[in-house]
């Protein structure tokens, strides 16, 4: 039977990894968003969870928040990042050093 | 018979209802492929009617001396499935051969919520109208994967072109599809083709049946335009085919595909969806299985007595538009398509809806029977 | 039964998948990855009989979001050697932190149970459709959140066009409706040339 404490575990594997992944891709700006994404899916997972298992619809309703700003954020993500792109000829976190344009 | 119907019991009651799913999905499907296979037939023949040809009328079915031509797709089908699949060699192999499945999947899969009469439906799915969305969103995967893989200028360049008018049209079908969805008051398609069967033309007698003056297309007339114009647009068809342009990008997308791999990467996604678009036309705006004469005629006549025959004819209605657009209109340029899609549709939904919301509010016309 | 299998086989390819965005070597492979992985998890949240969000998963983030990925990707020419530089460096850190949280994390939800009893099977669902409650509750109760989301999502379009915007001195455009408004008057001059008759 599956219950609570698998799909917390399983967003605890999924947060986990994703950590894991800004760890080693810490020059990729883009695998670091995708990371950041994967990270807010494990979150959503564990309110999806402790929703249906408490019986609560209000969780549901932040996951649905919490997609709409993670859409908006990756929005401005990747638009950040084209202009990065643009400016510096490549998307590595080491030529963000400066604070000028 | 008396073994067979001896395994039959033996399945228990989710054996026998898995089975009969099965047999109905894989009914489904055979129906939609064999459409698609005489869809390409129809292509060539209502275009070469217009364009005072005659189109295939050679290939026939076994030999049988009527109905020349009729065994043309088959013939097609099987000398594409035959053909070498030939694979470049500055390719990601892997992607290349994974984009064609991609691209045939959410081709099939949305029609598992497509109401074909008032009892057969694959899944009485809650949100279907939401599901439709979302596996349309996905087409769009097949043709930038095929795009990218290939590894070729002219499939990058047809790939990013059809994806920018995929994510474009997809907005103003999205605004259309509301308005169906504010009008029904509900998600599952079964509701909003029953919710078109009272009272919506009939001002006067909000609750009478009025045939085909009470569907959708009625007071959605704008919206339904605009869905079947981006439905063209997102499948990539004439006149909005810039993507595979022949002239000026040689075939975009499935330039590198080859054999069996062109078969499911372009023809049977694009003519599986042409046919969907027609279909969620038909059951979105026009009423889906009821019958036009519903309330004018006797209820039990069979010509106002609602049954998958009246979908069919409304389906094959709007294919028709498809190939005869194909046949008419010349290719929109890029920026045409992309003005049209931005600056021209959405502001036409957005506007719409908020007459629908006067509408709603006021309780005028159809809106008057929710007391 | 089938619940059980069904979740162990999409929890399976949800966290391989994980793995394929972290580990892959191409950022168009990586994000595969992630559209499998969100993939899999509208799955997993259709077996908590969340279908709404299921389906929005999709529609949003595979539908969406990470064709937005897949485009920047694509139209950028990403050297990819160079951002892999320092990747087997950090490669025993990543693993020992993730080791360590998941560690944490399968000690206090598994052995502890977060301090309370998180075991037993879940309440039945009120009759009605996962969408309609989730439509309800949304206009009634969350009302001013809503429209601030949307209003989130607005100064996202706006943020997203003036970022990328780009304004070149010697880019030539139409005007598509100077284009049509046109008139031959405008255009052409009729000239009233002499014949001339050649012997």
């Amino acid at each position: 039977m599956i219950g609570l404490p698998h799909f917390l575990v399983l967003a605890g594997v999924l947060f986990s990894i994703a950590v894991a992944g800004i760890f080693l891709n810490r020059k990729n700006l883009i695998v670091l968003l995708m990371c950041i994404e994967l990270m807010l899916l494990a979150v959503n997972f564990n309110f999806v969870a402790f929703s249906r298992f408490f019986g609560d619809l209000d969780g549901q309703i932040f996951v649905f928040f919490i997609l709409t700003v993670a859409a908006a954020e990756s929005a401005i993500g990747l638009a950040i990042l084209v202009v990065l792109f643009r400016e510096r000829r490549g998307i590595d976190v080491e030529s963000l050093n400066r604070l000028r344009g | 018979m008396n073994t067979l119907i001896h395994w039959w019991n033996l399945l228990g009651a989710d054996g026998q209802h898995l089975v009969v799913m099965t047999a109905q999905i894989v009914a489904v499907m055979m129906s939609v492929i064999v459409s698609v296979a005489m869809m390409t037939y129809a292509e060539r023949k209502v275009i070469g009617f217009i364009q005072v040809r005659i189109g295939p009328n050679q290939v026939r079915i076994f030999g049988l001396p009527f109905l020349k031509g009729l065994a043309q797709p088959f013939a097609d089908v099987i000398k594409l499935l035959l053909k070498e699949v030939i694979v470049p060699a500055e390719s990601d192999k892997f992607l290349f051969l994974l984009a064609p499945l991609i691209a045939l999947v959410p081709a099939l899969a949305t029609w598992a919520v497509v109401p074909f009469s008032p009892d057969f439906v694959l899944a009485k799915l809650d949100a279907g109208l939401l599901y439709i969305l979302a596996l349309t969103s996905l087409g769009v995967y097949g043709i930038i994967l095929a795009g990218w893989a290939a590894n070729s200028k002219y499939a990058l360049l047809g790939a990013m072109r059809s994806a920018a008018q995929i994510v474009a049209y997809e907005i103003a079908m999205g605004f259309a599809l509301v308005g169906v969805l504010m009008a029904a008051g509900s998600l599952n398609l079964t509701e909003i083709v029953r919710a078109q069967s009272h009272g919506y033309a009939s001002y006067v007698y909000p609750w009478q049946a009025a045939g085909f003056l009470s569907w959708n297309w009625f007071w959605l007339f704008p919206l339904m335009v605009v869905y079947f114009i981006a439905g063209i647009a997102e499948t990539n068809r004439a006149p909005f085919d810039v993507a595979e342009g022949e002239s000026e990008i040689v075939a975009g997308f499935h330039v590198e595909y080859s054999g069996a791999t062109f078969a499911t990467l372009f023809a049977l996604p694009e003519y599986a969806n042409m046919i969907l678009v027609a279909t969620l036309a038909s059951v979105l705006f026009l009423g889906g299985w009821q019958s036009p004469f519903e309330g004018y005629l006797a209820a039990d006549l069979p010509l106002a007595s609602p049954s998958f025959l009246w979908l069919f004819l409304k389906i094959l209605c709007f294919l028709f538009c498809f190939l005869w657009f194909r046949a008419t209109f010349p290719r929109y340029r890029y920026d045409q398509i992309m003005r049209l899609g931005w600056k021209v549709f959405i502001p036409i939904t957005l506007i719409w809806i908020g007459v629908e919301c006067v509408m709603v509010w006021f309780k005028v016309g159809p809106w008057a029977r929710v007391l | 039964m089938l619940t059980t299998i069904l979740f162990y086989v999409f929890s399976a390819v949800l966290v391989g998948a994980a793995l394929g965005v972290v580990l892959s070597r191409n950022p168009v492979h990586a994000a595969l990855c992630l559209v499998l992985a969100f993939f899999n998890s509208a799955a997993l949240w259709l077996l908590l009989e969340a279908e709404f969000l299921g389906i929005v998963l999709v529609l949003v983030y595979v539908g969406a979001v990470m064709v937005l990925f897949l485009f920047v990707v694509m139209m950028l020419d990403i050297n990819v050697a160079q951002l892999r530089e320092g990747f087997t460096r950090y490669a025993p850190l990543g693993a020992m932190v993730a080791l360590l949280m998941i560690g944490e994390i399968v000690y206090a939800v598994w052995f502890r149970q977060l301090g309370v009893n998180l075991a037993g099977s879940a309440p039945a669902l009120a009759p009605g459709s996962n969408t309609a409650a989730l439509g309800e509750l949304l206009y009634s109760k969350y009302m001013l959140p809503s429209e601030l989301a949307s209003v989130v999502l607005l100064v996202a379009i706006v943020a997203a066009i003036v970022l990328t915007l780009r304004r070149r001195p010697n880019l030539k455009q139409q005007d598509i409706n100077a284009q049509v408004a046109v008139r031959s008057i405008d255009r052409v001059r009729i000239m009233k040339v002499d014949s001339v008759t050649r012997s």
